[in-house]
């Protein structure tokens, strides 16, 4: 093994964490400030800050606990509350966290988070209905289900779009106005996507400093960037956040500075499924010393990937068209047909070499036909893939030696296919 | 040409194998590593060189592999069991296109290319079910040595199912089934079917090419290969020391690492 790769750290990465802080520290307080809260699974989110709430995202939290090196403290207090080590460790992390509250069991108090006045559950997964169904049950929390189908056809796209474009109008919009007692705020959402279609096209910009050889940044230093064109949606901190970094990796390209050094990557690599919140500088500590980075995955890129489509003049309109629009079709991306065309348009444009397919233990919806997706990438691009199991947040589902000698061999694959 | 070694340091096994210049083996060890690695290294290679009449010095590359492969001291280089098993298979038998090894902790079935090199791969998670652990198990369970365990499987009269994959869970129903009246060759051949059955999922993984090569410790188990061989309908080859193929591995990438050093 070459040791002598090393992380070219950015500079505007840095900046990210006040405004994640921020974030979650208006969130804790909210309730003090009489302000309403409103937790969201799925794409629904956007609806409770239209309607000035606060509100925070299922996968948010968990990325942010990960962050904090909460994770492992919430999960244990849902495991003693009984919740089986299988289930999905964000549905986990929230009873957790919810269990610790009500029991008084101590735990980091950044991690604890009011209990909302509405949970909308965007329901993509069983997971995600189990979540919602903890929450009611539970913690006695008004939950609005709302059904978000994955497309396995194109053809199907126009009809479920339509449905999801109704479940809007007709249910999600009237229950955030009884819950606050006012009309929908249709100028809010559109200055929201105004900001939304500012972060995503800068983001889209600096997405384009992965094609470059080699590479000015590493998916990891999206992954900590992902916050505002995610639940920092709306904030205009995140656009001077991306014409910040979009500066600093023009710098790069211009000064010739890798992603790593000293003179760039020698495995250029796709990411499937979850990031691993909890784990990204131990995955990275397996990538660097091997000169492998990663430039791209499924689920950094469905955060809005066609800026171009959204039209802040219908607000609703687009929403549902950028998850089920026919240019969009970011949902299709879940079926495996759908997961086959994007990695093979990343493949094209990143020049990959390998795919790493990390399969949650506790996720069944991103894990979906992962060893016939390689399959058929494999025979079509001719790169090689491996399936590496984990899970975002809970170390029980991590074995590093495996994970160590799984990347290894994808890095012999990517070798012995080069000679 | 120059002497190399392979080390292949398992969870349960450490194998060393020396090659000459040709690419002969000159001599192999196998010992238990217990729970020094870099010990179990070091006595390994000294005792493949013993074997071979040989000394520290006349060793020119090592290349250490497997679970423990960090702990080679002595190892000029690392590379995974999933690729020395890969080579070390298809210099045995060139005409392999899959590999079914059962170590002692991991079991994995590996896709192996025309050229010899490693196309695709799965391996078991970190479970120890359908391993050579969970045969150690299962022999302690049956109060019988875990050389019989084989014997065992073509002396059985009557089927007995091992549904249980969790080596605890299977102990507990080894047991129960011995309450029940089994007897112990009906219930050996079940848990060698059990692994056969868990095996099986992983070759559909990879996608089932012949000709198919078993390796590892479980190899040595003739149950558990006709139980594979059953249930994925075709003969498997298997070395006439499966438990060194891994070290033969990393002894032919050394060589030509070697090579290539002086060439």
């Amino acid at each position: 093994m070459d040791a002598k790769y090393k992380v070219n750290r950015l500079q505007t990465t840095n900046e990210i964490r006040p405004l994640v802080d921020k974030h979650w520290a208006d969130l804790r307080t909210a309730k003090e400030r009489g302000e309403l809260v409103a937790w969201a699974s799925g794409p629904s989110f956007i609806f409770a800050y239209a309607m000035g709430m606060k509100c925070h995202f299922m996968a948010g939290y968990a990325a942010y606990c990960g962050g904090i090196g909460a994770g492992e403290e919430v999960l244990k207090v849902a495991e003693m509350a009984g919740d089986l080590p299988e289930t999905c460790s964000y549905h986990r992390l929230h009873m957790g966290m919810g269990e610790a509250v009500a029991r008084g069991i101590p735990i980091n108090p950044q991690a604890i988070l009011p209990m909302p006045d509405l949970m909308v559950a965007g329901r993509l997964c069983p997971e995600m209905s189990h979540y919602a169904e903890g929450l009611h049950r539970r913690f006695g929390v008004r939950v609005l289900p709302i059904d978000l189908p994955a497309v396995v056809d194109m053809e199907d796209m126009p009809r479920i779009r339509e449905f999801v474009y109704r479940q809007f109008k007709e249910v999600v919009i009237p229950t955030f106005e009884e819950v606050c007692g006012k009309p929908f705020d249709y100028d809010r959402m559109s200055e929201i996507l105004s900001v939304l279609k500012k972060v995503a096209t800068l983001r889209n910009q600096c997405w384009e400093f992965f094609k470059d050889k080699p590479s000015r940044w590493t998916l990891w230093d999206y992954g900590v960037s992902i916050a505002p064109v995610f639940y920092l949606m709306g904030n205009p901190a995140g656009v001077a956040y991306y014409e910040k970094l979009l500066k600093e990796l023009q710098e790069r390209r211009e000064k010739g500075i890798p992603a790593i050094a000293p003179d760039g990557e020698k495995y250029r690599l796709y990411w499937d499924g979850w990031l691993p919140w909890a784990f990204l500088g131990k995955f990275m500590r397996k990538f660097i010393p091997h000169g492998a980075v990663v430039l791209c995955g499924r689920y950094p890129w469905e955060f809005f990937p066609h800026p171009e489509l959204i039209d802040p003049e219908h607000p609703v309109e687009t929403w549902a068209d950028l998850y089920y629009g026919m240019e969009s079709h970011l949902v299709y991306t879940f079926s495996p047909k759908g997961t086959v065309d994007l990695i093979g348009k990343l493949i094209d444009d990143y020049s990959l070499d390998g795919l790493i397919m990390f399969s949650s233990k506790t996720c069944r919806v991103m894990n979906l036909a992962q060893p016939e997706v390689i399959d058929v990438l494999d025979k079509k691009y001719g790169i090689p893939g491996v399936i590496v199991e984990g899970d975002m947040i809970d170390s029980a589902m991590i074995s590093d030696a495996q994970i160590e000698t799984r990347l290894q061999a994808l890095y012999e694959m990517i070798d012995s296919r080069r000679r | 040409m120059a002497v190399v070694a392979g080390v292949d340091v398992g969870s349960l096994c450490t194998k060393t194998v020396i090659l000459d210049g040709n690419g002969k083996i000159l001599s192999y060890d196998i010992m238990r590593s217990g729970h020094y690695y870099k010990g179990a290294a070091e006595e390994s290679i000294e005792n493949a060189l013993k074997s071979a009449g040989l000394k520290k010095g006349d060793i020119s590359y090592t290349l250490g592999t497997g679970y423990g492969r960090g702990a080679v001291a002595e190892a000029d280089a690392e590379v995974t069991e999933i690729t020395c098993h890969a080579r070390g298979a298809a210099r045995l038998f060139p005409e392999v296109h899959t590999v079914i090894d059962i170590g002692g902790q991991d079991s994995k079935v590996i896709g192996i290319g025309d050229n010899g090199r490693v196309t695709n791969f799965v391996m078991n998670d970190k479970c120890a079910a359908g391993t050579g652990r969970f045969l150690e198990v299962m022999a302690l369970a049956l109060s019988v040595d875990i050389g019989e365990m084989g014997d065992l499987f073509f002396a059985s009269k009557e089927k007995v199912d091992v549904s249980s994959m969790c080596t605890v869970f299977a102990e507990s129903e080894v047991i129960s089934l011995f309450a029940r009246g089994h007897k112990k060759a009906d219930i050996a051949a079940g848990i060698a079917h059990a692994i056969a059955r868990r095996i099986m999922g992983m070759v559909g993984q990879v996608g089932l090419r012949e000709k198919v090569v078993m390796s590892g410790g479980v190899a040595k188990n003739a149950g558990v290969v006709r139980a594979i061989e059953e249930r994925i309908e075709t003969s498997l080859l298997v070395p006439h020391e499966p438990q060194i193929v891994g070290a033969f591995g990393a002894a032919i990438i050394a060589s030509e690492r070697m090579s290539a050093t002086i060439g």
